[in-house]
């Protein structure tokens, strides 16, 4: 582990005991867990590299019990990390050795769903997907679709504002979202928002969603769900060169149209999902397009062929129209499956996470390349290439010694090029603990003072989940004192009417 | 008053730092197209922004424009209608409404927030916002989100800074998600639905797989003026589903709609430029406008739960002799009421809380403005959590002191 996580506070974890008995006051039964052996499967999420064990486990099962638990240790100065299903890849629920680790799990009941409104109103730790499967026989769903869907719960996705393959269209967590329950470290429950379209005052509901835990914990979520649209098909098209690929992005994006998913994968990618799934990837060509056009029959109908005769303009050398629902899913089991796939033929590898500008994408790939080089490794790009969000997934090996150091460095190194190329260093995984050290590459300290002030209207004493997505936490009071510049004469040197 | 004609942001973090120095809060104004709505504030300067007016790139193909603050709305708007492309959510034009002249900027579209027909389906100004730099009251410029339609890093601030209404930062700049503009639309007109009935009709139609785009109705008014593009049905309720995107596609769902809606009623059906004058007219509230026959009267926007704005707007209207328009399939009531002294809103707060919406008063004289909350009134945890907000913001209450809150101007 190369992240550096706050340095425990003896005097708590001295109390621990202490603590367990006053924790079991508040959750009876099986719901507070503190033998070393229970504990192991809350020791990491999905960015596995990381492990901690917490210093004690809470599972509530009530809103009372989740307020309860977060004013005693708000009293006591004990931190709190929250967790949903545990699958974030940007390490947003590592446990704290001297933190609480409050898990949602047992929030699992769908409250209410409102077709006319077009509203659930839910329990945060319900899936993403059982969301969509409890509206699904009256033609809705939930948008936002997370490559872990079947297992990631909807309340980690409003802290990690998710995303998915199909946001380019229908947007991400935070354009889903109409409103939750939150409770704050103090205790304090807050309703933001509801089934209307908007919040009065401040849109908070916005600044909650992708906030990575540090600001609440959410114990209910209204979500907005969708009608289904009445058909989906898929255009497979390959390219001899990356650069026709991305050419062939812009210009379908350029031509009006919006996909409801738009995906690219580079020649590791292809062989190695190909391997996996047997999808049918051509292996002869360099980068792979798949594009989903979904809507009437009529609209998909006209918009295949248009997207047909851009891609052939763009010199597209394979091109493969989806006939059925199997052969739809069948183009895209590869696509899905490309992080598994790519697990089978690399003992470890680590997945980033960066978003460019389209436009970027050759020289984004082209430096990735030379980065391979420079370090050794070898990497494998999916792409969703209608957003810009790339993941590039470096293959290494852990049990080399200095090669998972060696694969971080390079992951750095890729987020640096993205934020060069005008993007930003996560487009749906989060900052987390992963890309927290380079936060500054993209902000400067005056930009992470403000995000920390707010922060401070949340969290004044910083005790919710510390240690993530900011590389420096200063105090409040520091960061609330106003440095005033001389300034004696009002409003000098302006001119004035 | 003062002006300060600001030239780039660092004119405006001197005059923030100024103005804490001496206390004196500060207007931030664009055109000032917007500055009658409010709580009236006790601002002794004014921040003139519409200088800072450049376009400062715009990339199509990446469907992102990024402008100055204080850029001509309307060029952008024009711009980006060359290369075919909108803003998705259709920011209203207030000048009718407030009988002020037809200005604005962009700086000012997204401090106000305010969505037209689109946003059951695009979403709003804050959807839309990818990213800004800013001066904070602390008279530090620093920079929210990015230039990427899809970013998670760090707190999303913009969605803050949409519709805070120049009370969290002043914007020097800002990057905006464009999307491409539909090639063909048609309007489904079903006349003489009671306001209920209608809402129904509305939730029909938005729970179907058709992608309405728009969903209005404009209940039978004595009031009301002709619309242009609806012909002489100008004071008839009319019930309007709009339908977006290529031709073939647009005219299958309206037919697709027509057949679904068929209990509610035979469906006229309007295509393109006459479609889109009726959606200008309900994005800009038209039929309440400053120079027509209810001119004179206070005009509430109230967003509640979809399904119930139908209820709700009959009862206001019902109880109060008013008036109504409602769009956003009955999650956004505009409500002209006859004048009091209050605008009506101990009884429009009342109703609209018992529908777990929120009110704004959008247009009324200063004197009313002054004596009643303009913006919802908060429960008391979210208000005190959004006022740690503001102060994290700017703590000396520098920027547009008292807008939003009454009370806070003194």
């Amino acid at each position: 582990m190369t992240i550096m996580m706050p340095a425990p506070d003896q005097a708590v974890l001295a109390r621990r005991d202490e603590i367990v008995t006053a924790l079991r006051a508040i959750v009876p039964g099986e719901g507070v867990i503190d033998s070393a052996a229970e504990m192991v499967p809350y020791e990491s999420d999905g960015l596995m590299a990381y492990r901690q064990p917490p210093m004690v486990v809470v599972l509530p099962d009530t809103t009372e019990q989740v307020s309860n638990v977060l004013k005693y240790c708000f009293e006591q100065g004990i931190k709190v990390v929250p967790r949903g299903s545990g699958t974030s890849l940007s390490g947003g629920a590592l446990p704290l050795a001297d933190g609480v680790l409050l898990g949602l799990g047992k929030f699992k009941r769908i409250r209410e769903i409102d077709f006319d409104n077009r509203a659930v109103v839910t329990e945060p730790g319900v899936t993403n997907l059982a969301i969509s499967q409890a509206v699904a026989h009256a033609g809705f769903y939930y948008a936002p679709d997370p490559s872990s869907q079947i297992a990631c719960s909807i309340g980690g996705n409003v802290a990690e504002n998710s995303g998915g393959v199909h946001c380019l269209k229908y947007g991400m967590t935070t354009n889903n979202v109409l409103g939750c329950e939150i409770v704050l470290i103090t205790g304090e429950i807050l309703k933001v928002g509801g089934k209307s379209a908007e919040t009065s005052g401040y849109d908070l509901m916005g600044i909650i969603t992708g906030s990575e835990g540090l600001l609440g914990v959410i114990t209910e979520v209204t979500v907005r769900i969708l009608q289904k649209p009445e058909t989906a098909r898929a255009v497979m098209v390959g390219f001899a060169e990356v650069e026709a690929a991305g050419e062939c992005v812009a210009r379908i994006i350029g031509a009006g149209i919006i996909p409801g998913g738009m995906e690219m994968m580079d020649r590791p990618a292809i062989h190695a999902a190909e391997a996996f799934v047997h999808a049918g990837y051509p292996l002869d060509v360099e980068a792979l397009l798949i594009i989903e056009l979904d809507g009437p029959g009529v609209e998909v109908d006209e918009l295949i062929s248009r997207v047909e005769a851009i891609a052939q303009g763009c010199g597209s050398t394979t091109l493969q129209i989806s006939t059925s629902e199997m052969e739809r899913n069948l183009f895209w089991a590869g696509r899905k499956a490309a992080f598994p796939a790519v697990g089978r033929i690399s003992p470890d590898y680590l997945c980033m996470d960066g978003t460019i500008p389209r436009g970027a994408l050759p020289k984004a790939l082209a430096r990735i390349r030379d980065l391979s080089e420079k370090y050794g490794l070898r990497v494998a790009n999916v792409f969703h290439a209608g957003d810009g969000n790339l993941h590039p997934l470096i293959l290494y090996d852990a049990n080399q010694p200095g090669e998972m150091d060696k694969a971080e460095a390079f992951g750095a190194d890729i987020l640096r090029v993205c934020v060069e190329l005008g993007g930003v260093l996560t487009g749906e995984h989060g900052v987390g603990v992963e890309k927290r050290d380079l936060m500054p590459e993209m902000f400067s300290e005056i930009d992470l003072n403000q995000q920390q002030r707010l922060k401070c209207a949340f969290d004044a004493q910083g005790l919710l989940n510390p240690g993530k997505v900011f590389p420096t936490l200063h105090r409040c009071a520091e960061l609330g004192r106003m440095h005033v510049h001389g300034g004696k004469l009002a409003f000098p040197d302006l001119p004035r009417f | 008053m003062d002006t300060l004609n600001i030239r780039d942001a660092k004119d405006v973090e001197e005059a923030v730092r100024a103005a804490i120095a001496s206390g004196q809060p500060l207007e931030i104004i664009g055109h000032g197209s917007k500055r009658l709505i409010g709580q009236p504030m006790a601002t002794n300067a004014l921040l003139d922004l519409s200088a800072l007016n450049a376009v400062v790139a715009y990339e199509p193909n990446e469907l992102i424009i990024t402008v100055q603050a204080g850029a001509p709305l309307a060029d952008v708007l024009s711009l980006i209608d060359s290369k075919n492309q909108q803003f998705a959510f259709e920011p209203i034009n207030t000048s009718a409404l407030l009988g002020t002249p037809d200005i604005g900027t962009v700086g000012g579209m997204i401090g106000a927030g305010l969505a037209g027909p689109r946003r059951i389906r695009a979403g709003g100004a804050r959807d839309h916002l990818l990213g800004a730099h800013a001066v904070s009251g602390f008279g530090d410029s620093f920079k929210a989100g990015g230039k990427v339609v899809k970013n998670v890093t760090g707190y999303d601030l913009c969605k803050l800074l949409a519709g805070s209404w120049g009370t969290l930062a002043v914007m020097t700049e800002v990057t905006m998600k464009v999307m491409p503009r539909p090639e063909s639309e048609r309007t489904l007109v079903l006349s003489g639905l009671d306001d209920v009935t209608a809402n129904r009709a509305m939730t029909a139609a938005l729970g179907s797989p058709f992608d309405v785009s728009g969903a209005a109705h404009l209940p039978a008014s004595a009031f009301r003026a002709a619309i242009s593009g609806l012909g002489d049905m100008g004071s008839q309720a009319m019930t309007l589903l709009r339908l977006e995107g290529i031709t073939a596609s647009a005219m299958h769902r309206a037919t697709a709609l027509a057949a679904l809606l068929a209990p509610f009623g035979a469906a006229e059906i309007l295509q393109d430029a006459p479609s889109a004058a009726v959606w200008s007219s309900v994005r800009d509230v038209k039929p309440f406008a400053a120079a027509g026959a209810l001119g004179a009267w206070p005009v509430w926007r109230i967003v509640c739960p979809p399904a119930t704005g139908g209820a709700l707007g009959q009862a206001l209207s019902r109880d109060t002799g008013g008036d109504v328009v409602y769009d956003w399939g009955g999650g956004l009531i505009w409500a002209a009421l006859p004048p009091k002294p209050d605008a009506q809103a101990a009884l429009v707060r009342a109703r609209v809380n018992a529908a777990g919406g929120h009110a704004t008063l959008i247009r009324a004289p200063e004197q009313v403005r002054r004596n009643i909350d303009v913006f919802h009134p908060q429960q008391d945890g979210l208000a005190r959590l959004s006022e740690r907000v503001r102060h994290g913001f700017d703590p000396k209450h520098i920027l547009n002191r008292g807008r939003m809150t009454r009370g806070a101007a003194t």
